[in-house]
């Protein structure tokens, strides 16, 4: 049997999550299996929960989707933990200005206006990732590039092919291209980034633009193996990438 | 077989290309580095992704880590540097940054297993390699990522090491055949030196695209071949005999042309790794007619194969070898897990 007692300690070597009472593991888990729903499916769903690392698993909800599947929701005391001061997370080294402080920055170092392309590129038809970025609107109350003032944004859209962005940012003679994959099914997105660095490479352009990467699944990690300069995942907006598309002009002397 | 020694007489820098990820690439690398340890040679590492983490970022799977001997010289950003459990001695901070910071060059004081990551960028690995060698390296090994096969363009090192195995497929044939594939590529007529020749290389200065029109260079003002075919097309007449594409030469440039004149010229790329054609596109323009020469080609050092695939099927390793061998009988084919 686990081990009830809540210990009134936090051991960062050991965390695991917080439910009623500190390291008691509370967790809820909700998933889909394809079996009609029903006291069997129930039971499956409580085996499963038990094999995933929780303990007394107890099936808080459950509804048929159709007649061949079931949705449940299910709370378990997960028994693992995590030693949270061993974990280290590459992150983008770069003071963050806003919009304001970037208008600034670019008047005062770069003296001209900064071109940025970007693009949900090959069959990604979501535009959510690089509209948040770009667009005058922006995401959650942070305005987008195009609002930006000496920043010269161009959104493409979606499903471009890696080509025509390629084409598009030489012929606009851009400092930065941005490409957002939301799509991540069966490692897609992978296949997509690498293509475009490859292409750029071959050329010959990859030393005179930014590259950035961003969307859901990316990670800064991942950009290093992609040849990426940088890679933006969730719960970052278009002064984190302006700042680091900026500051990065400065440092590559890119003026 | 000592590999490396017959290499670092003929080689000061080597790429280590993958036909996929999980080809095998870091157990290549490490092959690599024992031989070294064994010969007393002096290496300089780098890496175009990252090494010697316990996980795959992309696959999640376990990756080989990477044990570096004393006074090996390696490329390691400042986020890297606290993970390792070597002793470095910090030589230089180059003005090569990465996602994971700045990348400094280390000198290993003690031995043990570093985390590796280099520019991300190839132009900058051509200068990180020279400093490497400045600084004592008797032979640099650039570590590539994924499939990522740029790495393997002639002006960035000497020669390449093709790191392959049965993460490429299912089948032990395809394997061979996608292999045989990219080293033919890497192979391709180099264009003989004489008046085409010197008038492609006489103009190919701004990367414009050139056609050979009647023994004369015609320069077009397109700065890219990409989305270009249409106007090579147009562009393209009777008295055409080579187009010199300084880009990439893709699937769809190759889509826009009139097939009829696609098979009357020869197109002209820089190197190899300007091809972006998958192997059945390929195999029918070529029977179309299609004719390809490169300024320059790649030199293919060695071959490493991997007969056990990440999805938990595996080839017998003597069957694997002999089969590649045999399709590629002039370069040295070994299975690094042995």
């Amino acid at each position: 049997m686990a081990d009830k007692t809540a210990v009134a300690q936090i051991d960062l070597t050991k965390v695991k999550p917080y439910g009623d009472t500190l390291n008691d593991g509370m967790t809820e888990v909700a998933f889909t299996l394809p079996v009609p729903y029903g006291d069997e499916a129930s039971e499956a769903a409580k085996i499963l929960a038990k094999k995933m690392g929780l303990d007394e698993p107890n099936v808080v909800y459950s509804k048929a989707m159709t007649p061949e599947y079931t949705f449940f929701v299910v709370y378990g005391k997960c028994q693992h933990t995590v030693d949270y001061t061993t974990i280290k997370v590459a992150k983008v080294d770069v003071d963050v200005m806003d919009r304001l402080e970037c208008a600034e920055y670019i008047k005062e170092n770069i003296k001209r206006p900064v071109v940025i392309v970007g693009a949900s590129t090959g069959t990604d038809a979501h535009t959510v990732g690089i509209d948040a970025i770009m667009n005058m609107k922006g995401f959650h109350g942070h305005f987008g590039l195009e609002r930006y003032e000496g920043i010269e944004a161009y959104n493409l859209g979606s499903q471009v092919p890696n080509e025509e962005l390629i084409a598009k940012a030489k012929e606009l003679n851009a400092d930065a291209i941005l490409v957002s994959q939301t799509v991540t099914q069966k490692d897609i997105h992978i296949d997509n980034l690498t293509n475009m660095v490859e292409l750029l490479e071959a050329e010959g352009m990859r030393d005179k633009v930014i590259l950035v990467c961003g969307g859901p699944r990316i990670s800064h990690e991942l950009a290093q193996e992609l040849g990426y300069d940088a890679g933006f995942g969730q719960h970052k907006y278009a002064e984190d990438v302006a700042s680091f598309v900026l500051t990065e002009i400065v440092n590559r002397n890119m003026l | 077989m000592y590999l490396l020694e017959e290499l670092s007489q003929k080689y000061k820098r080597i790429s280590i290309v993958g036909m996929a990820k999980n080809a095998g690439k870091t157990t290549a690398l490490n092959y690599l580095i024992e031989e070294a340890m064994d010969e007393g040679l002096t290496l300089g590492i780098t890496s175009t992704g990252r090494d010697g983490e316990g996980t795959d970022v992309v696959t999640g799977t376990d990756k080989p880590r990477v044990f570096l001997d004393t006074d090996t010289i390696v490329s390691v950003p400042t986020q890297l540097y606290e993970l390792a459990d070597a002793g470095l001695e910090i030589l230089k901070m180059t003005d090569y940054g990465s996602s994971l910071g700045q990348i400094m060059l280390c000198r290993v004081a003690s031995s043990g297993y570093v985390q590796i990551a280099g520019p991300v960028i190839n132009a900058n690995h051509i200068e990180l390699c020279e400093e490497m060698l400045a600084l004592g390296a008797q032979m640099v090994l650039i570590d590539g990522a994924i499939d990522r096969k740029s790495i393997a363009a002639p002006g960035t090192s000497d020669a390449i090491i093709l790191s392959t195995g049965a993460v490429l497929s299912r089948k032990m044939a395809k394997v061979v055949e996608e292999t045989a594939h990219t080293v033919a590529l890497y192979r391709l007529p180099v264009l003989e030196s004489g008046q085409d020749r010197d008038l492609i290389e006489e103009h190919a200065i701004n990367d414009q695209i050139i056609l050979i029109r009647d023994g004369k260079p015609v320069l077009l003002d397109v700065t890219t071949g990409l989305g270009a075919g249409s106007i090579l097309d147009s562009e393209i007449d009777d008295l055409t005999t080579h187009v010199f594409v300084p880009g990439a030469f893709t699937a769809s440039t190759v889509a826009d042309i009139n097939p009829k004149k696609l098979k009357n010229v020869t197109f002209v790329l820089k190197d190899p790794t300007k091809i972006f054609i998958g192997a059945t596109l390929w195999g029918q323009l070529r029977k179309k007619g299609l004719n390809i020469k490169v300024l320059e080609n790649i030199e293919v050092a060695a071959i490493t194969v991997n007969p056990t695939a990440p999805a938990g099927y595996r080839f017998d390793h003597r069957e694997l070898v002999d089969a590649m061998q045999k399709a590629i009988p002039d370069i040295p084919v070994i299975d690094v897990m042995l």
